[in-house]
Protein backbone atom coordinates (compact mmCIF):
# COMPACT_ATOMS: atom_id res chain seq x y z
CA UNK A 1 0.00 0.00 0.00
CA UNK A 2 1.47 2.88 -0.98
CA UNK A 3 1.90 6.12 1.97
CA UNK A 4 1.06 9.87 1.64
CA UNK A 5 1.92 12.89 3.59
CA UNK A 6 -0.89 14.72 3.44
CA UNK A 7 -0.43 17.67 5.23
CA UNK A 8 2.49 19.54 6.60
CA UNK A 9 2.76 22.24 9.49
CA UNK A 10 5.45 23.93 10.72
CA UNK A 11 6.45 26.84 13.41
CA UNK A 12 9.37 29.28 12.90
CA UNK A 13 12.38 27.63 14.24
CA UNK A 14 14.34 29.93 16.67
CA UNK A 15 14.48 31.56 19.58
CA UNK A 16 10.66 31.44 21.13
CA UNK A 17 11.07 32.46 24.52
CA UNK A 18 7.88 31.94 27.08
CA UNK A 19 6.95 29.06 24.89
CA UNK A 20 6.48 25.85 26.37
CA UNK A 21 6.98 22.46 24.24
CA UNK A 22 3.19 21.88 24.40
CA UNK A 23 2.28 25.07 22.97
CA UNK A 24 4.90 24.74 19.67
CA UNK A 25 4.21 21.17 19.08
CA UNK A 26 0.01 21.84 18.89
CA UNK A 27 0.76 24.88 16.93
CA UNK A 28 2.50 23.12 14.47
CA UNK A 29 0.28 19.86 14.59
CA UNK A 30 -3.13 22.01 14.28
CA UNK A 31 -1.17 23.45 11.10
CA UNK A 32 -0.78 19.87 9.48
CA UNK A 33 -4.06 18.32 10.32
CA UNK A 34 -5.51 22.08 8.79
CA UNK A 35 -3.32 21.45 5.42
CA UNK A 36 -4.46 17.70 5.27
CA UNK A 37 -8.57 18.33 4.89
CA UNK A 38 -8.63 14.94 6.92
CA UNK A 39 -11.11 15.52 9.84
CA UNK A 40 -8.71 15.23 13.71
CA UNK A 41 -11.04 12.21 14.55
CA UNK A 42 -9.89 9.96 11.64
CA UNK A 43 -6.50 10.41 13.73
CA UNK A 44 -5.61 6.89 14.95
CA UNK A 45 -2.07 7.63 16.46
CA UNK A 46 -0.21 10.24 17.57
CA UNK A 47 3.93 9.88 17.57
CA UNK A 48 5.72 12.80 19.22
CA UNK A 49 9.82 12.77 18.42
CA UNK A 50 11.38 14.31 21.10
CA UNK A 51 15.14 14.39 22.27
CA UNK A 52 15.89 16.12 24.99
CA UNK A 53 11.74 17.59 26.57
CA UNK A 54 12.78 15.75 29.91
CA UNK A 55 16.54 17.16 30.76
CA UNK A 56 15.99 20.71 29.37
CA UNK A 57 12.13 20.86 30.33
CA UNK A 58 11.34 18.73 33.10
CA UNK A 59 8.35 17.69 30.94
CA UNK A 60 7.75 13.67 30.02
CA UNK A 61 5.07 11.76 28.51
CA UNK A 62 4.20 14.14 25.65
CA UNK A 63 2.46 11.98 23.78
CA UNK A 64 -1.06 11.88 25.93
CA UNK A 65 0.04 15.47 27.10
CA UNK A 66 -0.21 16.42 23.62
CA UNK A 67 -3.07 15.04 21.68
CA UNK A 68 -5.32 15.89 25.00
CA UNK A 69 -4.32 19.54 24.24
CA UNK A 70 -4.97 18.55 20.27
CA UNK A 71 -8.63 17.57 21.68
CA UNK A 72 -7.41 13.65 20.58
CA UNK A 73 -8.96 11.03 22.86
CA UNK A 74 -9.05 6.95 22.57
CA UNK A 75 -6.16 7.04 20.51
CA UNK A 76 -2.21 5.84 20.76
CA UNK A 77 -0.35 8.81 21.59
CA UNK A 78 3.57 8.49 22.54
CA UNK A 79 7.07 9.70 22.51
CA UNK A 80 9.88 8.53 20.13
CA UNK A 81 13.23 9.16 20.85
CA UNK A 82 15.84 8.67 18.59
CA UNK A 83 18.68 11.87 19.72
CA UNK A 84 18.29 14.00 16.49
CA UNK A 85 16.70 11.70 14.07
CA UNK A 86 13.50 11.46 16.75
CA UNK A 87 10.92 12.73 14.57
CA UNK A 88 11.69 10.82 11.60
CA UNK A 89 11.95 7.78 13.30
CA UNK A 90 8.65 8.54 14.06
CA UNK A 91 7.50 9.12 10.64
CA UNK A 92 9.15 5.90 9.46
CA UNK A 93 6.88 4.20 12.27
CA UNK A 94 4.29 5.85 11.61
CA UNK A 95 4.33 4.84 7.38
CA UNK A 96 4.57 1.37 8.65
CA UNK A 97 1.40 0.93 10.64
CA UNK A 98 -0.19 3.07 7.21
CA UNK A 99 1.39 0.64 4.59
CA UNK A 100 0.41 -2.21 7.19
CA UNK A 101 -3.15 -1.15 6.75
CA UNK A 102 -3.15 -1.19 10.58
CA UNK A 103 -3.67 2.90 10.74
CA UNK A 104 -5.61 4.98 8.57
CA UNK A 105 -3.97 8.14 9.25
CA UNK A 106 -1.35 8.80 11.67
CA UNK A 107 0.09 12.39 13.05
CA UNK A 108 3.99 12.74 13.52
CA UNK A 109 5.23 15.58 15.62
CA UNK A 110 8.64 16.55 16.28
CA UNK A 111 9.55 19.18 18.90
CA UNK A 112 12.30 20.38 21.08
CA UNK A 113 13.03 23.44 23.64
CA UNK A 114 16.60 23.87 23.50
CA UNK A 115 17.24 27.75 24.32
CA UNK A 116 17.79 29.72 27.20
CA UNK A 117 19.77 27.10 29.37
CA UNK A 118 23.95 27.34 29.75
CA UNK A 119 26.09 26.61 26.86
CA UNK A 120 27.57 23.74 29.74
CA UNK A 121 23.62 22.83 30.36
CA UNK A 122 22.97 22.41 26.43
CA UNK A 123 26.25 20.66 25.75
CA UNK A 124 25.55 18.20 28.45
CA UNK A 125 21.93 17.35 27.63
CA UNK A 126 23.39 17.04 23.30
CA UNK A 127 26.01 14.24 25.16
CA UNK A 128 23.09 12.10 26.30
CA UNK A 129 23.54 10.96 23.04
CA UNK A 130 26.94 9.70 23.85
CA UNK A 131 27.48 6.11 25.21
CA UNK A 132 28.37 7.57 28.90
CA UNK A 133 29.75 4.72 30.12
CA UNK A 134 32.64 4.58 27.63
CA UNK A 135 33.54 8.00 25.58
CA UNK A 136 31.10 10.42 27.33
CA UNK A 137 33.68 9.54 30.62
CA UNK A 138 36.41 10.62 27.95
CA UNK A 139 35.03 13.78 26.95
CA UNK A 140 33.30 13.08 23.90
CA UNK A 141 30.91 15.89 22.95
CA UNK A 142 29.52 15.87 19.32
CA UNK A 143 31.72 19.19 18.18
CA UNK A 144 34.50 17.01 19.18
CA UNK A 145 32.87 13.90 16.88
CA UNK A 146 32.88 16.18 13.95
CA UNK A 147 35.92 17.60 14.55
CA UNK A 148 37.65 14.43 14.31
CA UNK A 149 35.73 13.24 11.46
CA UNK A 150 36.69 16.66 10.06
CA UNK A 151 40.56 16.18 10.93
CA UNK A 152 41.00 12.63 9.45
CA UNK A 153 38.58 13.99 6.44
CA UNK A 154 41.16 16.37 5.83
CA UNK A 155 44.18 13.71 6.24
CA UNK A 156 42.71 11.69 3.81
CA UNK A 157 41.22 13.58 0.76
CA UNK A 158 43.03 17.06 1.22
CA UNK A 159 39.87 19.02 1.86
CA UNK A 160 40.54 22.17 2.95
CA UNK A 161 39.37 24.61 5.73
CA UNK A 162 37.84 26.78 3.05
CA UNK A 163 35.84 24.18 1.47
CA UNK A 164 34.03 23.35 4.51
CA UNK A 165 33.13 26.93 5.36
CA UNK A 166 31.59 27.08 2.04
CA UNK A 167 28.85 24.90 3.29
CA UNK A 168 27.86 27.68 6.08
CA UNK A 169 28.29 30.19 3.43
CA UNK A 170 25.83 28.52 1.43
CA UNK A 171 23.39 27.73 3.73
CA UNK A 172 23.28 30.89 5.10
CA UNK A 173 22.51 32.14 1.89
CA UNK A 174 19.44 29.75 1.61
CA UNK A 175 18.71 30.77 5.17
CA UNK A 176 18.24 34.78 4.05
CA UNK A 177 15.12 33.68 2.04
CA UNK A 178 13.77 31.13 4.76
CA UNK A 179 11.30 32.70 6.83
CA UNK A 180 11.19 29.57 8.93
CA UNK A 181 14.61 29.62 9.36
CA UNK A 182 16.41 30.83 12.58
CA UNK A 183 19.67 32.80 10.69
CA UNK A 184 18.41 35.03 7.78
CA UNK A 185 21.66 36.57 7.55
CA UNK A 186 24.43 35.83 5.38
CA UNK A 187 27.80 35.29 6.21
CA UNK A 188 31.13 35.41 4.64
CA UNK A 189 34.29 32.37 4.13
CA UNK A 190 36.37 35.26 6.34
CA UNK A 191 33.80 35.46 8.99
CA UNK A 192 33.37 31.55 9.22
CA UNK A 193 37.32 31.04 9.50
CA UNK A 194 37.29 33.66 12.02
CA UNK A 195 35.13 32.92 14.23
CA UNK A 196 35.56 31.24 17.38
CA UNK A 197 36.84 27.47 17.75
CA UNK A 198 34.92 25.29 19.80
CA UNK A 199 36.70 21.64 18.93
CA UNK A 200 39.35 22.63 16.65
CA UNK A 201 39.37 22.42 13.66
CA UNK A 202 35.69 23.19 14.27
CA UNK A 203 34.75 27.02 14.40
CA UNK A 204 31.28 28.62 15.75
CA UNK A 205 29.91 29.17 12.34
CA UNK A 206 31.01 25.33 11.17
CA UNK A 207 27.70 25.06 14.14
CA UNK A 208 24.12 24.68 13.87
CA UNK A 209 22.76 26.64 16.44
CA UNK A 210 20.44 25.62 19.10
CA UNK A 211 17.26 26.15 18.56
CA UNK A 212 13.43 25.59 19.45
CA UNK A 213 10.79 24.36 17.33
CA UNK A 214 8.41 22.34 15.78
CA UNK A 215 6.96 20.33 12.54
CA UNK A 216 4.60 18.00 11.87
CA UNK A 217 3.14 15.57 9.71
CA UNK A 218 0.06 14.21 8.76
CA UNK A 219 0.40 10.28 6.85
CA UNK A 220 -2.29 8.66 5.59
CA UNK A 221 -2.97 6.10 2.26
CA UNK A 222 -4.43 6.58 -1.14
CA UNK A 223 -8.04 6.19 -0.51
CA UNK A 224 -7.94 8.86 2.22
CA UNK A 225 -5.65 11.24 0.57
CA UNK A 226 -7.56 11.27 -2.52
CA UNK A 227 -11.23 11.25 -0.45
CA UNK A 228 -9.93 14.34 1.76
CA UNK A 229 -8.25 16.30 -1.47
CA UNK A 230 -4.92 16.19 0.38
CA UNK A 231 -2.39 18.23 -1.38
CA UNK A 232 -0.54 14.87 -1.05
CA UNK A 233 3.12 13.36 -2.23
CA UNK A 234 4.04 10.22 -2.25
CA UNK A 235 6.57 8.51 0.29
CA UNK A 236 8.53 6.54 -2.01
CA UNK A 237 10.95 5.29 0.58
CA UNK A 238 11.04 5.40 4.35
CA UNK A 239 14.07 3.71 5.86
CA UNK A 240 15.44 3.68 9.80
CA UNK A 241 18.97 1.75 10.26
CA UNK A 242 21.52 1.94 12.97
CA UNK A 243 25.08 2.72 12.58
CA UNK A 244 27.89 2.81 15.16
CA UNK A 245 26.99 3.75 18.46
CA UNK A 246 30.52 4.44 19.28
CA UNK A 247 32.79 6.70 17.81
CA UNK A 248 35.77 3.94 18.53
CA UNK A 249 32.90 1.26 16.83
CA UNK A 250 33.46 3.03 13.42
CA UNK A 251 36.56 1.14 10.95
CA UNK A 252 36.51 4.44 9.55
CA UNK A 253 35.17 7.76 10.50
CA UNK A 254 35.06 9.62 7.66
CA UNK A 255 32.33 7.08 6.24
CA UNK A 256 29.15 6.60 8.43
CA UNK A 257 28.22 3.31 7.49
CA UNK A 258 24.26 4.01 8.74
CA UNK A 259 23.97 6.57 5.84
CA UNK A 260 25.58 4.65 2.99
CA UNK A 261 23.11 1.39 4.31
CA UNK A 262 19.99 3.65 4.64
CA UNK A 263 20.58 5.49 1.65
CA UNK A 264 21.26 2.43 -0.20
CA UNK A 265 18.29 0.23 0.88
CA UNK A 266 16.16 3.98 -0.30
CA UNK A 267 17.48 4.04 -3.42
CA UNK A 268 16.25 -0.11 -4.16
CA UNK A 269 12.75 0.43 -2.73
CA UNK A 270 11.91 3.73 -4.18
CA UNK A 271 13.64 2.50 -7.68
CA UNK A 272 16.30 5.35 -8.11
CA UNK A 273 19.45 6.44 -7.57
CA UNK A 274 21.17 9.33 -6.57
CA UNK A 275 21.23 10.87 -9.69
CA UNK A 276 18.17 10.99 -10.02
CA UNK A 277 17.21 13.24 -6.67
CA UNK A 278 16.50 16.93 -7.47
CA UNK A 279 16.34 18.31 -4.01
CA UNK A 280 18.39 17.21 -0.72
CA UNK A 281 17.80 18.27 3.09
CA UNK A 282 20.74 17.20 4.58
CA UNK A 283 21.48 16.29 8.54
CA UNK A 284 24.47 19.14 8.57
CA UNK A 285 24.73 19.73 12.39
CA UNK A 286 28.29 21.11 11.40
CA UNK A 287 29.41 22.49 8.09
CA UNK A 288 31.51 18.99 7.33
CA UNK A 289 28.73 17.19 8.34
CA UNK A 290 26.91 17.77 4.83
CA UNK A 291 30.39 17.00 2.71
CA UNK A 292 30.49 13.10 4.57
CA UNK A 293 26.75 13.02 4.47
CA UNK A 294 26.56 14.12 0.43
CA UNK A 295 29.70 11.69 0.05
CA UNK A 296 27.85 8.69 2.09
CA UNK A 297 24.73 9.57 0.24
CA UNK A 298 26.21 8.87 -2.96
CA UNK A 299 25.92 12.34 -4.43
CA UNK A 300 29.62 12.72 -4.82
CA UNK A 301 32.63 10.15 -4.67
CA UNK A 302 34.60 9.58 -1.14
CA UNK A 303 36.79 13.09 -1.18
CA UNK A 304 34.90 14.88 -3.49
CA UNK A 305 32.40 16.62 -1.14
CA UNK A 306 35.01 19.18 -0.30
CA UNK A 307 35.71 20.51 -4.32
CA UNK A 308 31.97 20.39 -4.39
CA UNK A 309 30.99 22.28 -2.20
CA UNK A 310 33.95 25.21 -2.39
CA UNK A 311 32.36 24.70 -6.40
CA UNK A 312 28.98 24.88 -5.14
CA UNK A 313 27.89 22.40 -7.64
CA UNK A 314 25.03 21.76 -5.03
CA UNK A 315 23.88 25.36 -4.92
CA UNK A 316 20.26 26.36 -6.48
CA UNK A 317 19.36 25.81 -10.62
CA UNK A 318 22.31 23.01 -10.64
CA UNK A 319 20.89 19.42 -11.14
CA UNK A 320 21.34 18.45 -7.35
CA UNK A 321 19.79 21.55 -4.84
CA UNK A 322 21.22 20.57 -0.92
CA UNK A 323 19.83 21.86 1.98
CA UNK A 324 18.02 24.69 0.15
CA UNK A 325 16.10 25.30 3.33
CA UNK A 326 18.81 26.43 4.94
CA UNK A 327 19.83 23.58 6.46
CA UNK A 328 20.45 22.72 10.25
CA UNK A 329 22.98 25.34 9.91
CA UNK A 330 20.75 28.29 9.28
CA UNK A 331 17.36 27.09 9.68
CA UNK A 332 18.39 25.87 12.73
CA UNK A 333 18.79 22.84 14.60
CA UNK A 334 15.46 21.87 17.35
CA UNK A 335 16.49 18.00 17.53
CA UNK A 336 13.80 16.19 18.25
CA UNK A 337 11.75 18.16 15.39
CA UNK A 338 14.51 18.67 13.39
CA UNK A 339 13.44 15.14 10.44
CA UNK A 340 10.06 16.47 10.64
CA UNK A 341 10.65 19.71 9.72
CA UNK A 342 13.52 18.23 6.54
CA UNK A 343 10.26 16.75 5.12
CA UNK A 344 8.02 19.81 5.72
CA UNK A 345 10.78 21.43 3.45
CA UNK A 346 10.86 18.71 0.78
CA UNK A 347 6.94 18.58 0.92
CA UNK A 348 7.18 22.10 0.03
CA UNK A 349 9.23 22.03 -2.71
CA UNK A 350 7.74 19.08 -4.54
CA UNK A 351 4.32 21.38 -3.95
CA UNK A 352 6.03 24.03 -5.90
CA UNK A 353 5.51 26.73 -2.76
CA UNK A 354 9.06 26.95 -1.06
CA UNK A 355 10.50 30.35 -0.95
CA UNK A 356 13.96 29.02 -2.29
CA UNK A 357 11.89 27.00 -4.69
CA UNK A 358 14.42 24.22 -6.91
CA UNK A 359 12.68 24.35 -10.47
CA UNK A 360 10.96 20.77 -11.83
CA UNK A 361 11.58 19.15 -8.15
CA UNK A 362 10.18 15.81 -8.61
CA UNK A 363 12.16 13.80 -6.07
CA UNK A 364 13.44 14.94 -2.76
CA UNK A 365 15.92 13.00 -0.33
CA UNK A 366 15.81 14.00 3.49
CA UNK A 367 18.61 12.31 5.31
CA UNK A 368 18.33 12.49 9.61
CA UNK A 369 21.12 11.24 12.00
CA UNK A 370 20.59 10.81 15.66
CA UNK A 371 24.17 10.53 17.92
CA UNK A 372 27.52 9.59 16.17
CA UNK A 373 25.36 8.67 13.18
CA UNK A 374 23.92 5.70 15.36
CA UNK A 375 20.19 6.53 14.60
CA UNK A 376 19.68 7.15 10.55
CA UNK A 377 16.68 8.10 8.63
CA UNK A 378 16.64 8.26 4.56
CA UNK A 379 13.22 9.24 3.14
CA UNK A 380 12.62 9.62 -0.40
CA UNK A 381 9.60 11.83 -1.50
CA UNK A 382 7.99 11.84 -4.77
CA UNK A 383 5.94 14.91 -6.58
CA UNK A 384 2.26 13.98 -7.72
CA UNK A 385 1.87 17.09 -9.36
CA UNK B 1 49.15 0.51 25.48
CA UNK B 2 50.94 1.33 21.97
CA UNK B 3 48.65 2.65 19.00
CA UNK B 4 48.54 5.14 15.78
CA UNK B 5 46.28 8.63 15.79
CA UNK B 6 43.39 8.24 13.94
CA UNK B 7 42.35 11.52 14.21
CA UNK B 8 42.52 14.39 17.77
CA UNK B 9 40.88 17.26 18.25
CA UNK B 10 41.06 20.21 20.95
CA UNK B 11 37.92 20.34 23.08
CA UNK B 12 37.19 23.73 24.20
CA UNK B 13 33.96 23.65 24.95
CA UNK B 14 33.36 20.78 27.32
CA UNK B 15 30.31 19.11 28.90
CA UNK B 16 30.26 20.14 32.67
CA UNK B 17 31.97 17.49 33.74
CA UNK B 18 35.18 18.13 31.67
CA UNK B 19 34.95 21.56 32.45
CA UNK B 20 37.65 22.31 34.72
CA UNK B 21 40.11 20.29 32.07
CA UNK B 22 39.48 22.81 29.08
CA UNK B 23 40.80 23.16 26.62
CA UNK B 24 42.36 19.76 26.46
CA UNK B 25 42.99 17.28 23.96
CA UNK B 26 41.15 13.97 22.58
CA UNK B 27 42.50 11.49 20.74
CA UNK B 28 41.03 8.36 18.26
CA UNK B 29 43.77 5.72 18.17
CA UNK B 30 43.85 2.70 16.85
CA UNK B 31 45.68 0.37 18.90
CA UNK B 32 48.11 -2.74 17.55
CA UNK B 33 45.21 -5.25 17.74
CA UNK B 34 43.17 -3.30 15.91
CA UNK B 35 40.90 -2.45 18.53
CA UNK B 36 40.28 1.54 19.37
CA UNK B 37 39.96 3.68 22.15
CA UNK B 38 39.64 7.69 23.46
CA UNK B 39 42.41 9.15 25.15
CA UNK B 40 43.88 12.03 26.48
CA UNK B 41 47.62 13.32 25.40
CA UNK B 42 50.14 14.93 27.33
CA UNK B 43 50.58 18.24 25.67
CA UNK B 44 48.54 21.25 24.92
CA UNK B 45 48.46 20.32 21.10
CA UNK B 46 47.89 17.13 19.48
CA UNK B 47 50.47 14.84 17.51
CA UNK B 48 49.50 14.42 13.85
CA UNK B 49 47.60 11.73 12.19
CA UNK B 50 49.91 8.54 11.91
CA UNK B 51 51.78 9.44 14.60
CA UNK B 52 52.50 6.60 16.93
CA UNK B 53 51.56 7.17 20.80
CA UNK B 54 51.81 5.10 24.15
CA UNK B 55 49.88 5.61 27.14
CA UNK B 56 51.72 6.14 30.33
CA UNK B 57 49.72 3.77 32.11
CA UNK B 58 47.05 0.83 31.13
CA UNK B 59 45.73 0.97 34.84
CA UNK B 60 43.81 4.27 34.46
CA UNK B 61 40.24 4.26 32.79
CA UNK B 62 40.70 6.91 30.12
CA UNK B 63 44.24 6.07 28.78
CA UNK B 64 46.91 9.47 28.70
CA UNK B 65 48.92 9.38 25.70
CA UNK B 66 52.26 10.19 24.45
CA UNK B 67 54.29 10.77 21.31
CA UNK B 68 56.90 7.55 21.17
CA UNK B 69 59.93 9.53 19.87
CA UNK B 70 61.53 8.16 16.89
Amino acid sequence: MNVYIAGVGSTKFGVLPDRTLQSIAAEAARAAIADSNIPPARIGCVFVGNFVGGIMTGQELLGPIIAADLGLSNVAAVKIEAACASSSAAARIAYDLIRAGAEDVVLVIGVERLTGASRHALTTAMTAAIDQGTEGAAGLTFPAFWAMVMARHMHLYGTTREQVAAVTVKNRQFGVRNPLAQFQKQVTPDEVLASPPISDPIRRFDCCPATDGAAALVLTNQTLAKHYGSPAVRIAASVLVNGPARITDYDEITVHDGTVHAASRAYEIAGVGPEDINIAELHDCFSVAEIVDSEDLGFFAKGEGGPAAAGASSVRNSKLVINPSGGLLSKGHPTGATGCGQIYEVVMQLRGRHPNQVPNARLGLTHNGGGTAAAVTVHILESLR
Amino acid sequence: MQGTVQSHTIIRVPDKSHAAMAPFVLLLVELANGKRVLGHFHGASPPAIGSRVTAETSEQTIPVFREEMP
